[in-house]
């Protein structure tokens, strides 16, 4: 019994003698607690909406008013923030695009003859287009605008026994997008950063720790290739891991990108690599120029995880941005992993082209380009 | 400061900086491989120099570290082949250099066995002849045998003597063995805090001490009349305390033996073992340090 004693005295002035390891325990399950707890269940605020309007007159500026003033409370009425941010757009064709590429998350359609049917107190369909590839946003804002009907319909205060003579037509723009296919690009992200902190940068750190790193500076080898063999090996591995969880996730978790179900269209296919390309390149670069710089391998290892937490639950791949707290929400526009899951999105469910994407990728290459700059520079120095 | 001022020149010969751990060798060595650029002045190494033709250097040398840079997760011919490609080696033209360099340290039949599976010995073996892929015009080994039981290192040493006379290679050799100094290298410098304080052949080293053996005295009894007596007896020519005893220099121990039993003996002094030896290369190191290598 007194061997047990020594051998948990062994281990707890160990462990208290490595206050990074200690700090890393108690860090990670808060952090955990904070994105995941602010991230999740979040009421859905600002969501963009594209409005196109074909009958101009007091009670389509009324609803339109409505609808823009509309708030979403949380807590019991404190916290109260627009529900909806509003956009007006020509035609259906317009707002359809818009949609398509990512840009609202619903079209409210106020047809021809509205404001005249209600004047004439007769029955009027407003049509909502939802972007049910997004299955959250889209189960939050269907009510929310047909609450705003309810308002206009009781201030319009009809003469008739049923209080409203407004109906609307909810209609999904895609077809149903399930919650984990809706999850899906996140974790194939998540593939790539998982090899970027374990098999990129890191192996240089133990390297030089058992002094490899040595090995190569005796050689003709410049420090430029052995970084670039490093960034290249990297990314070849974060993509075998992304690229085996993308074929899981269809083959066995039931996950059916638009892209490969009932067709699969090359062009789409090959959008989606270029995605994964370009998010391993960026993550492999960031997580190597870090690791060069890190004093030990233990540190690195035990920063990594909070980095981790903190690029996917601000990504958006698990919950949408719009539902998330502003601080999140200003975290998730400088994160890389938000544009690699928006795009992937895009690409997975709508079938969007490269113009869709063309702003994720604008993003991700000037990450990626600025990483790898970091990366030589820093291996230049660090090793 | 590791390595302070001092001037050194190789030929085509096995080189050995002898000196304790902590006496800078490693230091210079760091510098000849071009791994650590010194802060003043510069050397040439095969011919290129160490700061401005850095590059000109490495493509002419091998270097076998202290710490091993094996990659233990992968075989012997894996090792060989990446380091080979590190230098821009044709790949017909390396393979056949790794068979027969694989030879001639005896590991050809484990080429495809991986390296966490080997003893330390054949890891160091591994590792010498892997820098040897290049055709290096000089070899630099770090501690080659350190921490190798005796019969691995007996053989490493077998192997870099061969490989010295079979392939005419320089070696320069960092290590803090006597015997791998005395037998392996034609000819040493004695490191000690940074500085060469001798250089020469093993012989001509030991040479510089007058004198010809040395006499280890114990005692069960030393008066200080007796040390005294030693210290200023004509045959005698210079006498180093050590735990139990003394080291006597002396011109010829044969006749200086019976002269040390009786002086002491007269003086009320009583010997436990006397012993005859010749002159080691720790004798001179510590004539011209003060202190001993095996300490």
């Amino acid at each position: 019994m007194k061997g047990a004693l020594a051998v948990c005295l062994r281990d707890i002035q160990k462990f208290l003698g490595q206050p990074v390891l200690m700090v890393s325990t108690i860090v990670g399950p808060f952090l955990t607690l904070i994105l995941l707890g602010s991230a999740f269940g979040g009421a859905i605020t600002h969501a963009p909406i594209a409005i196109v309007q074909d009958s101009y007159g007091p009670y389509s500026s009324d609803f339109i008013g409505i609808l823009r003033n509309q708030q979403t409370c949380q807590f019991g009425g404190i916290n109260c923030q627009n529900s909806f941010q509003l956009t007006n757009v020509p035609d259906l064709d317009t707002a359809r695009r818009m949609l398509h590429e990512g840009l609202v998350k619903a079209i409210v359609y106020v047809p021809l003859g509205f404001d005249d049917s209600l004047a004439a107190n007769s029955k009027v369909t407003v049509t909502i287009t939802l972007d049910n590839t997004d299955p959250l946003s889209a189960a939050a804002i269907g009510p929310e605008v047909a609450q705003a009907g309810q308002q206009l319909s009781s201030l319009i205060q009809t003469s008739s026994a049923d209080n409203s003579n407004m109906t609307f037509d909810l209609e999904d723009a895609y077809r149903d997008v399930l919650y984990i296919e809706f999850m899906a690009p996140g974790t194939f992200v998540q593939a790539i950063m998982f090899v970027s902190i374990i098999a990129g940068g890191v192996q240089l750190v133990v390297d030089k720790e058992r002094g490899i790193i040595e090995g190569y500076l005796v050689t003709p080898l410049k420090k430029y290739e052995i970084v670039l063999g490093v960034l290249l090996s990297g990314v070849f591995k974060a993509l075998f891991s992304a690229v085996t969880v993308f074929i899981l996730a269809v083959t066995i978790a039931g996950v059916r990108p638009m892209s490969i179900f009932p067709n699969p269209n090359v062009s789409e296919i090959a959008l989606i690599f270029v995605t994964l390309l370009l998010t391993a390149l960026g993550l492999i670069a960031m997580m190597t120029a870090y690791a060069v710089r890190s004093t030990s391998a233990d540190l690195y290892r035990v920063t990594c995880f909070p980095i981790n937490l903190i690029l996917y639950y601000t990504s958006g791949a698990i919950y949408p941005l719009n539902g998330m707290p502003v601080w999140m929400q200003e975290v998730s526009v400088i994160n890389p992993e938000t544009y690699s899951v928006e795009a992937l999105r895009l690409l997975m469910y709508k079938g969007a082209n490269l113009q869709a994407v063309i702003g994720d990728f604008t993003f991700l290459g000037i990450f990626t380009g600025l990483m790898l700059v970091l990366a030589i520079v820093a291996f230049r120095r660090g090793i | 400061m590791a390595v302070d001022h001092l001037n050194l020149k190789i030929g085509h010969e096995v080189f050995g900086l002898l000196g304790p751990n902590g006496a800078g060798k490693t230091t210079l060595q760091r510098m000849l491989v071009t791994v650590l650029a010194p802060t003043e002045g510069t050397a040439t190494v095969a011919g290129a120099d160490i700061v401005h033709e850095a590059d000109k250097v490495r493509e002419r040398i091998g270097v076998v570290t202290q710490a091993s840079t094996l990659d233990i997760e992968l075989t012997a011919l894996q090792n060989m082949n990446l380091y080979g490609m590190y230098y821009g080696i044709p790949r017909k033209e390396r393979q056949e250099k790794i068979s027969e360099l694989l030879k001639v340290v005896g590991l050809a039949d484990r080429a495809k066995i991986r390296v966490a599976g080997y003893s330390g010995g054949m890891k160091r073996r591994l590792e010498i002849v892997r820098a040897l892929v290049s055709d290096p015009q000089i070899l630099f080994l770090d501690e080659p045998t350190t921490g190798l039981d005796p019969q691995a290192r007996a053989a490493v040493l077998e192997y870099v003597e061969k490989i010295h006379k079979e392939h005419g290679i320089t070696l320069v050799i960092t290590t803090h063995y006597l015997d791998e100094a005395e037998n392996l290298c034609d000819r040493l410098a004695i490191v000690d805090r940074g500085k060469i304080v001798a250089e020469g052949s093993p012989t001509e080293l030991k040479r510089k001490i007058s004198g010809g053996d040395i006499i280890e005295a114990d005692f069960s009894s030393l008066p200080d009349t007796a040390l005294q007596a030693l210290q200023s007896a004509d045959f005698v020519l210079s006498v180093k305390k050590r735990p139990g005893g003394l080291t006597i220099l002396v011109k010829n121990g044969a006749e200086a033996v019976p002269k040390v039993v009786s002086l002491v003996d007269s003086k009320g002094g009583k010997l436990r073992t006397i012993t005859l030896r010749e002159l080691t290369l720790d004798d001179v190191f510590l004539e011209v340090t003060g202190r001993s290598l095996r300490e």
